[in-house]
């Protein structure tokens, strides 16, 4: 698949839940899009100089249009979330790559913050495919939950830091009980949650290749030219997130040299 | 556009089409980016290559700053080895000039790699970088004349390729150090390399850099590149070629004004795959509005000499 670079046009713009903001852009690029894949958004404002990377969080190839979810952190997103309809914004991609999702065994999604924003199109291609599917997904608030009507055909289990709605406590709590006989387990959040997620797994005799982890990091390029995204190869040296991932099998990643690397 | 001439004569037989290049660090082999025609390049400038592969730095490697960004890449590279024999073939039936840009601890390590590209077909020229600490020297290579000169002259005599210097901007007398690179026998300079910068997580108490510091890149570090290409380009004879923050037509022109013979585009890369194309086609297109048909006839008005 090659990555190409198109204007978009911002169809609709709205705020599913709290602290998080939803764009619908309309690209022919949506035809190529496989879940977990990201595009290098450019960010017009004098407060930004590189282009940022945001995962596809749904497609709908037939009216080509790409949904991006996410969270103000910073220069790049505040000027992301002020697009309005009709406004265009420029896209690389799409890039990397998706999650593998071929295969019949249940399939156990385990989701920190904006990082459910991956499997809104996830997950239908899940139960696409007919394979039961289970979301774990964390969140700090009621509030601040992406609602599961979202997600239909799913199994959603929540958990909160405060205890709003779910389990109160981490979604990485959630695990033990969800995860059942030969599930293949898909996440994305932030890299502690990834961490503890692969401890967990170590403790419970789950078998690392069974985790397909979306990896988040700063990037300069996202094509594999500054070689800016290293993530810690099993066996030594580095992988490229934008190349190698940013979905990639937990197997092949050295996760005691990501606990140093992002403090997780 | 058709009759301007936008070629460049960088010595040795290395002549470009356009006078715009894609910067060492910003493309990697030639082969990543996407979305790019590679015809309307000067050149390709490949990742910094050393003689041995490279595993680089720990995560995190790069963080955004203002007008810039910091990179402590650590020289991530396949060794020269794998280029010339997984790379280099295909360079070859490219119609476009690929420079490898050359990294090493120590004299020994640049003459091994300037001795093993040699001769090899699809290799058009090297870029030494000289900001690399010299591990008997305890100091960059690029900060001293003494030591850029030594350099310089062992390279020069391992190999018969166009040999471009790139001149590293952290240094107290870069004029002296350009003539002592220049009269050692480097066909051309390229200025600058990054500047060496550093970040802290305010929040965490830490520098975001897992390195500590980085090479500041990017339109922060413009000015001083453009003040560095016009010092240097009035005190040798040899030509410069200016890289450092250039983002649009106009930028490029700026180097080009202050005596750079060409350009290379470093960062602007990451932002808009295109840029280097689209400078070429700028240039080209500021030539024809005055009525110039060639690089050579854009009139210099900056001053001689500093
Ligand atoms: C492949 C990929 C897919 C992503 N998909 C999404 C998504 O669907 N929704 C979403 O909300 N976010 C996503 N992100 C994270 C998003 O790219 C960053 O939040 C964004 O770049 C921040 O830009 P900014 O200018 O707003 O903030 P900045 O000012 O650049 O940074 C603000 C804070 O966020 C941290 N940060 C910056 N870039 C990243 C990054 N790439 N990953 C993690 N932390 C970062 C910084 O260290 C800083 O603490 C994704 C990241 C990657 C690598
Ligand atoms: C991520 C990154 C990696 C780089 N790697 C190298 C390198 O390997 N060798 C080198 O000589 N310069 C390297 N550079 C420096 C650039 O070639 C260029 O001199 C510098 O970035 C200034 O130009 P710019 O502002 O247009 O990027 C690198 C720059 C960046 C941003
Ligand atoms: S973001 Fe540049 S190599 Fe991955």
């Amino acid at each position: 698949m090659i990555a190409t670079l198109q204007a978009a046009r911002v169809l609709e713009r709205s705020t599913p839940m709290g602290g998080g903001v939803e764009l619908i852009c309309e690209t022919p690029l949506a035809a190529d899009v496989h879940p977990g894949q990201f595009f290098q958004v450019a960010v017009e404002s004098p407060g930004a100089l590189l282009r940022r990377p945001y995962s596809a969080a749904w497609t709908d190839p037939t009216r080509g249009l790409v949904g991006f979810v996410f969270n103000v952190v910073g220069a790049g997103s505040d000027w992301l979330a002020a697009r309005n309809a009709g406004d265009r914004i420029d896209l690389l991609g799409p890039l990397g790559r998706g999650f593998a999702i071929d295969g019949g065994r249940p399939a156990v999604c385990v989701a920190g913050g904006l990082g459910i924003a991956v499997f809104i199109g996830l997950s239908n291609a899940l139960t696409g495919r007919g394979r039961s599917t289970t979301i774990l997904y964390g969140a700090r608030s009621a509030d601040q939950l992406l609602p599961a009507a979202r997600f239909p055909k799913t199994r959603m289990q929540l958990a909160t830091d405060d205890g709003s709605a779910g389990h109160h406590g981490r979604v990485t709590a959630l695990l033990s009980n969800a995860i059942v006989g030969d599930a293949d387990i898909f996440a994305c959040g932030p890299t502690p949650m990834l961490v503890e997620l692969v401890r967990w797994a170590q403790r419970a005799d789950v078998r690392l290749a069974r985790i397909q982890v979306a990896h988040e990091t700063p990037m300069g390029c996202g094509v594999g030219t500054c070689l800016g995204c290293a993530l810690p190869r099993a066996g030594g040296g580095y992988m490229l997130t934008c190349q190698d991932g940013p979905c990639i099998s937990a197997d092949l990643v050295e996760w005691t040299r990501v606990v140093d690397a992002f403090h997780g | 556009m058709g009759e301007i001439d936008l070629s460049v004569d960088l010595g040795r037989g290395l002549r470009l089409r356009s006078p715009v290049m894609v910067a060492s660090g910003t493309f990697a082999y030639g082969f990543d980016a996407p979305a790019v025609d590679r015809t309307g390049l000067g050149a390709v400038v490949t990742k910094g290559t050393t003689l041995r592969p490279r595993h680089g730095n720990p995560p995190v490697r790069i963080a955004e700053t203002p007008s810039g960004m910091l990179n402590a890449i650590g020289l991530q590279n396949p060794g020269v080895d794998h280029v010339v024999q997984a790379f280099a073939p295909v360079w070859a039936r490219w119609d476009l000039p690929v420079i490898v840009n050359v990294a090493g601890d120590a004299v020994e390590d640049y003459v091994a790699i300037a001795r093993r590209l040699d001769g090899v077909p699809g290799i058009a020229g090297l870029e030494l970088n000289i900001s690399c600490p010299n591990v008997e020297a305890g100091l960059q290579f690029g900060v001293d004349a003494r030591l850029a000169g030594r350099l310089t002259q062992a390279v020069r005599q391992a190999t018969s390729l166009p040999l471009m210097v790139k001149l590293t901007p952290n240094v107290t007398d870069l004029v002296a150090i350009a003539r002592a690179i220049a009269d050692a026998g480097a066909d051309s300079l390229s200025a600058i390399n990054t500047l060496v910068g550093m970040k802290i997580d305010v929040r965490h108490r830490r520098p975001v850099l897992e390195n500590q510091v980085g090479g500041l890149s990017g339109p922060a570090i413009r000015p001083l590149a453009v003040r560095a290409v016009w010092e240097v380009a009035s005190a040798v004879s040899i030509p410069v070629v200016g890289v450092g923050g250039i983002m649009t037509t106009e930028d490029a022109l700026e180097f080009l004004l202050a005596g750079a013979s060409a350009v290379q585009v470093g960062t602007a890369n990451y932002v808009r795959p295109q840029a280097a194309r689209e400078i070429r086609d700028g240039i080209a297109t500021h030539l024809t509005e005055h009525g110039w048909s060639s690089l050579a006839a854009l009139p210099l008005r900056a001053p001689a000499h500093v």
